[in-house]
């Protein structure tokens, strides 16, 4: 029972840093292949500053949260005017800069070697009430006019910016938000595992969320909630074929994106409404039609 | 230390790095052909680079061949390779003219798939390349030549050669310059597309196979080797996407600022110094080294 509820937890933990991603990606189609990187940044801060300082746990990861979403500031405004491959190589690499300096800052925490005895102080409850936060903060923010406003950037960036969307400063609150959500999660992660290494934040845990977010389908929340879960959990779950598991893996993405290239779920949502047990009321969603880009 | 003795030591990481972007521009330009043809980064070009160098490595172990014999084996296992991801992962979302993300999504997953085989087939280990050439070193002139970083230049510059002459005057080549254009019009004109796509993915996977095949007998040989394509993706973005040439500069520029950085201040902190580089370089001159701005459509 205690393997399964460690396994729940690092999941729920995992898709809340996918949410990341996923309100990045799915909200204006940019690519960040730094966004596990600022897991790593945030469970660092927070476990420096507790094990290190003895802040309070609550603050720690209210300053990690805080302080990685500065950084993300400064990448997300030099970057973000201009082309949409330069923002995925500058988020490269500045995952690759910050593993570097934690490699390098052995003294502080650990180098290579990981940075271990940070206490346990996530408990089950937290995390998984942490998720369900995050989830109703992307839901509402999806369905609000700034995430309307995003798909409006994301399908047609000229069109949108004609009927006056700010297109940079969209593109610069959703970064925001995504590496606030992705750096708490770092923070609970390194206060669940009680261990951290840099190892864990490289280029391709990024794009191995962005895979998580277009298996379950970008355009739903549900999808990209059941695809960060199951994927994370599958490892775990297809332990006893070891190293044919990524092999497994890898074809069930591409049998997806071949054959269901909109992702498993779609635009589909979990809902009351979708469920057939509350009437469809008729108000403000987002709008049926294609959405590109 | 003297100026002379600075000098020397100046020159030796500049020929150094050289050498190594040579093999970085190799990566490079193998990236940016199908960059310019399908617009999208193909990271599956590191796992063909990785399976290319490991079938040059077993071409040389067991079948005990010289060094021309398994640059070209790795290069035409790395053509056949890429042939085969083209064709398992991206014809059919090419057919159903999808998206480019879901390509970069794909090529992401083709990366770990082909690393995942090579861990299955050999092993987490580390492998070296036999010997393949005596002299390892000769000095002229206060630096010290490596003979298998002038191969590595020798090799590239041929590779580089025969590649701008092709694109340039061979029919195959002038119709792979024409789909990097504009692919639907050069289908109406009565191109097969799908055979130039594949020519491209063939000759984008000769350049990683025999890359791959120069990185792993400089360095050692691991299932992660492949990975290196990240050097051929900033190279490329700093070279200006949709430029081959842009490419091949950004490389070399990339290769001598590490291998610098590296003389200079170790291994260690080297890629943050790298990424404030990248950033400032991005802020200065957005549209890269070439100049040629290639334009996403809305």
């Amino acid at each position: 029972m205690d393997y399964i509820i460690t396994v729940a937890v690092f999941t729920a933990i995992t898709t809340l840093g996918v949410l990341g991603t996923f309100v990045l990606t799915g909200l204006t189609g940019l690519f960040s292949l730094g966004q596990a990187a600022f897991m790593g940044l945030g469970s660092y801060i927070a476990a420096l500053a507790v094990v290190k300082y003895d802040v309070p746990f609550p603050l720690a990861v209210a300053m990690a949260v805080v302080i990685s979403v500065a950084v993300a500031y400064v990448i997300g405004y030099t970057t973000l005017k201009i082309r949409q491959d330069f923002f995925a190589l500058v988020t490269f690499g500045f995952g690759e800069a910050l593993r570097s300096i934690m490699d390098e800052s052995v003294k502080y925490t650990g180098g290579a070697m990981g940075f271990s005895g940070v206490p346990q102080l996530t408990t089950p409850w937290l995390a998984f009430g942490s998720l369900a936060a995050a989830v109703w903060l992307v839901r509402n923010v999806r369905k609000s006019k700034f995430g309307r406003d995003c798909l409006a950037i994301r399908t047609d960036e000229l069109a949108a910016q004609v009927i006056g969307i700010d297109a940079f400063s969209h593109k610069l609150k959703v970064f925001l938000l995504g590496a606030g959500l992705s750096s708490f999660a770092g923070a609970l992660m390194a206060f669940f595992t009680t261990y951290v290494e840099p190892g864990m934040f490289g280029w391709i845990q990024s794009a191995i969320w962005i895979i998580m977010v277009f298996f379950g389908g970008r355009d739903s929340l549900t999808g990209t909630i059941f695809g960060a879960a199951t994927l994370s959990a599958l490892p775990e779950i297809l332990r006893f074929a070891s190293q044919w598991r990524v092999l497994i893996y890898c074809v069930i993405i591409l049998l997806i994106i071949n054959f269901r290239p909109a992702g498993l779920f779609g635009r589909w949502e979990l809902s009351l409404e979708n469920l057939g047990l509350k009437h469809r009321r008729v108000g403000p969603g987002i709008p049926e039609g294609k959405i590109h880009g | 230390m003297e100026a002379s003795q600075f000098l020397s030591v100046a020159m030796q990481q500049i020929v150094n790095g050289i050498s190594l972007g040579a093999v970085y521009a190799l990566i490079a330009v193998g990236f940016a052909m199908v960059f310019n043809v399908l617009k999208f980064s193909n990271f599956s070009h590191g796992g063909v680079l990785g399976t290319g160098a490991y079938l040059g490595y077993l071409a040389a172990l067991y079948l005990k061949l010289p060094l021309i014999p398994v640059l070209l084996i790795g290069m035409l296992m790395g053509g056949l390779v890429a042939v085969g991801v083209e064709f398992v992962a991206f014809r059919s979302i090419r057919k159903k003219r999808g998206q480019l993300v879901y390509f970069f999504v794909t090529s992401v997953t083709m990366l770990m798939l082909l690393e995942q085989i090579l861990v299955i087939f050999f092993g987490a280990s580390f492998f070296t390349y036999p010997t393949m050439i005596r002299t390892t070193s000769f000095s002229l002139g206060g630096i010290n030549f490596t003979v298998l970083y002038l191969v590595m230049m020798a090799v590239s510059l041929l590779a580089f050669g025969t590649l701008a002459w092709a694109l340039k005057y061979t029919k195959l080549g002038i119709a792979i310059r024409a789909a990097s254009n504009d692919l639907t019009t050069t289908n109406l004109m009565g191109v097969n597309v799908d055979f130039i796509v594949m020519a491209t993915f063939f000759v984008s996977g000769m350049l990683g196979g025999l890359s791959g095949v120069l990185l792993g007998m400089t360095y050692t040989l691991y299932p992660q080797i492949g990975q290196l394509v990240v050097k051929g993706f900033i190279a490329c973005v700093l070279g200006g996407l949709g430029s081959v040439t842009g490419a091949a500069w950004g490389a070399l520029a990339l290769a001598v600022v590490e291998v610098s950085l590296i003389a200079i201040m170790g291994a260690g902190l080297s890629p943050a110094v790298i990424f404030a580089i990248m950033v400032a370089f991005l802020l200065v001159r957005p549209q890269g080294f070439a100049g040629v701005s290639f334009q996403e459509k809305a």
